[in-house]
């Protein structure tokens, strides 16, 4: 695999189970050596200079542990303590990452008595102590609930916004990646199988949202085919199936392509990564 | 980095052990309990075969050596321990710290653990059994605590280069080491005592010049512990090397993630 990831860019990785993503982000992190290759970041050679890049990023993986019998603002001390952080910075380091994430109330509970979410968030306000340049995020809503996997992806575009970082994250969920990533690298087996923002890939893939439409009425299909976005197009009788890149804010003009029909019912897929994977595979 | 960064560095271990160890009741056992049951029973056992002080005085100084190398040790092998038992140790690793910085941080707080031990120990050796442990004056008292704290943290680092090489079950290593060292250091009798092999093996122990060293001001004859110093050093020395090789090899083969899940 060979890949360069720009500064201020907000990289996903995606891959199933065993693609080699958390292995990947392990290397990025130098919690673990590559058998072979090369890895810089910044421009340092990161098996070399392994300590100057560790100052430089930090990481934050789904279902985090830390010493259990710490509190919250206990376990943040000591990440910061880890980083070199003293005395006034130290401070302001982790009061702001506990208010970042919205701890303030658990600062004072111990690890083992946070919740699944919670502890996300702790291990989130850890990776932010040492302001790094890069950081790592390992599946950040992994085993979420929706609503806390909402406001971890809120937080994580605030802080990319706030501290203009660059970020990359793996994950196994297409919406998040789309919603977050600026580009992504889909890898399987160890290996990177396509590169390229999300609207690329799925135009590339031909991988788009999806939209049924039942209607009453005369339509031209080739007039379906030439809005901008439309990836393909099948029609049957009363029934047309179009799969659209939603990117292009196609809905609206598709819509409008049926004007002089009449609409019986509509319905929108959302592409999922088994979508992507199913297609790749191909 | 400024300094007060690198010294927050090595501080970093003793403030995790220092918070950990005051909110948990283990810690009581490990201080007073533990160390002052063993000290009582060699006492009265040596009130029931009737030895003399001098002999009292040289099974007391074992009894002390022990505990305090104990308590020592396990401080610098819980680097590794309290975060194996919470599945965090990557959350240390990923960080810029070296192996010495949390062996050094570790060794400061086991260092005043261990002089808690002997302070505790020391006064209920005068009080219940008369013995004067600074008969052989204050220097001595530090020389022998320095050699034995030296020792632990050699210990201690034993312990997690295991843990490092052949993962969470190597713990058991904490507890058994410092079984050995009692075994062969001549903790509670002269290592003259032990079968040949053993007594050369003995002589590769810090620890036993230490005793040698403490025993000595209490008659037990001459002592080699500017010897014993040394050998400690470059013990400590040829830890902390083999700690940051193991720490090495353990990214190289994906232990340090497997001792993390």
């Amino acid at each position: 695999m060979s890949l360069s990831i720009e500064e201020g860019e907000i990289f996903g990785i995606l891959g199933p189970n065993g693609a080699g993503k958390t292995t990947l982000m392990s290397i990025f992190s130098t919690l673990i050596r590559p058998d072979s290759g090369r890895l810089e970041i910044f421009g340092l050679d990161a098996q070399k200079n392994t300590h100057a890049v560790r100052e430089k990023i930090n990481i934050s993986s789904g279902n985090p542990n830390f010493p259990w019998s710490l509190t919250v603002r206990e376990n943040l001390n000591h990440s910061a303590m880890l980083y070199g952080l003293y005395g006034r910075d130290l401070r302001w380091a982790v009061d702001e990452a506990i208010s970042t994430f919205e701890l303030e109330a658990h600062a004072d509970s111990k690890f083992e008595t946070l919740s699944t979410g919670t502890k996300q968030r702790v291990s989130l306000a850890k990776s932010i102590l040492n302001q790094p340049e890069i950081l790592f995020l390992d599946e950040p809503t992994s085993g979420l609930d929706p609503e806390m996997a909402l406001k971890t992806r809120s937080l994580i575009k605030k802080i990319y916004e706030e501290q203009e970082i660059t970020v990359v994250l793996t994950t196994h969920y297409m919406p998040e990646a789309e919603e977050l990533c600026d580009r992504i690298a889909f890898i399987r087996n160890g290996r990177l199988i396509a590169l390229g923002t999300p609207g690329e890939l799925k135009r590339a893939l031909k991988i788009g949202h999806r939209i049924f439409i039942r209607y009453e009425g005369d339509l031209d299909p080739l007039r379906l085919r030439m809005i901008p976005g439309v990836m393909d197009v099948r029609l049957s009788s009363g029934r047309v199936e179009m799969v659209f890149d939603h990117s292009e804010r196609a809905v609206s003009s598709i819509i409008k392509a049926f004007e002089g029909t009449d609409i019986l019912d509509i319905g929108i897929d959302q592409p999922d990564l088994e979508d992507v994977f199913l297609e790749l595979a191909r | 980095m400024s300094w007060r960064g690198e010294l927050n560095k090595f501080l970093s271990a003793t403030y995790k052990n220092w918070i950990i160890s005051k909110r948990n009741v283990f810690t009581l056992f490990e201080i007073v309990f533990w160390p002052f049951i063993g000290l009582l029973s060699i006492g009265l056992l040596t009130r029931f075969l009737e030895v003399t002080e001098d002999m009292v005085a040289f099974v007391l100084v074992g009894a002390i050596a022990l505990s305090i190398l104990q308590i020592s040790q396990m401080d610098v092998a819980y680097i590794l321990l309290f975060d194996l038992w919470s599945k965090s140790i990557k959350q240390t690793f990923v960080a810029p710290i070296r192996g010495y910085h949390l062996v050094i941080g570790a060794m400061l707080f086991g260092m005043i653990r261990g002089a808690v031990v002997f302070l505790i120990l020391a006064l209920a050796s005068f009080r219940f059994f008369g013995f004067d442990f600074l008969a052989g004056g204050i220097v001595t008292v530090i020389v022998f605590l320095a050699g034995t704290f030296i020792t632990a943290a050699s210990i201690g680092m034993a312990v997690c280069i295991s843990i490092l090489l052949f993962g969470q079950r190597a713990d058991v290593a904490a507890w058994s080491l410092s079984g050995i060292m009692m075994l062969m250091s001549g903790v509670y009798y002269p290592v003259e005592i032990l079968p040949g092999p053993l007594q050369l093996l003995s002589k590769s122990i810090p620890l036993t010049y230490f005793l040698e060293y403490y025993r000595s001001a209490y008659g037990y004859g001459s002592h080699h512990v500017v010897f014993g110093m040394g050998l400690a050093l470059f013990y400590l020395a040829a830890s902390l090397l083999i700690l940051n090789l193991a720490i090495e090899r353990a990214r190289r083969t994906g232990m340090m993630l497997r001792l993390s899940e």
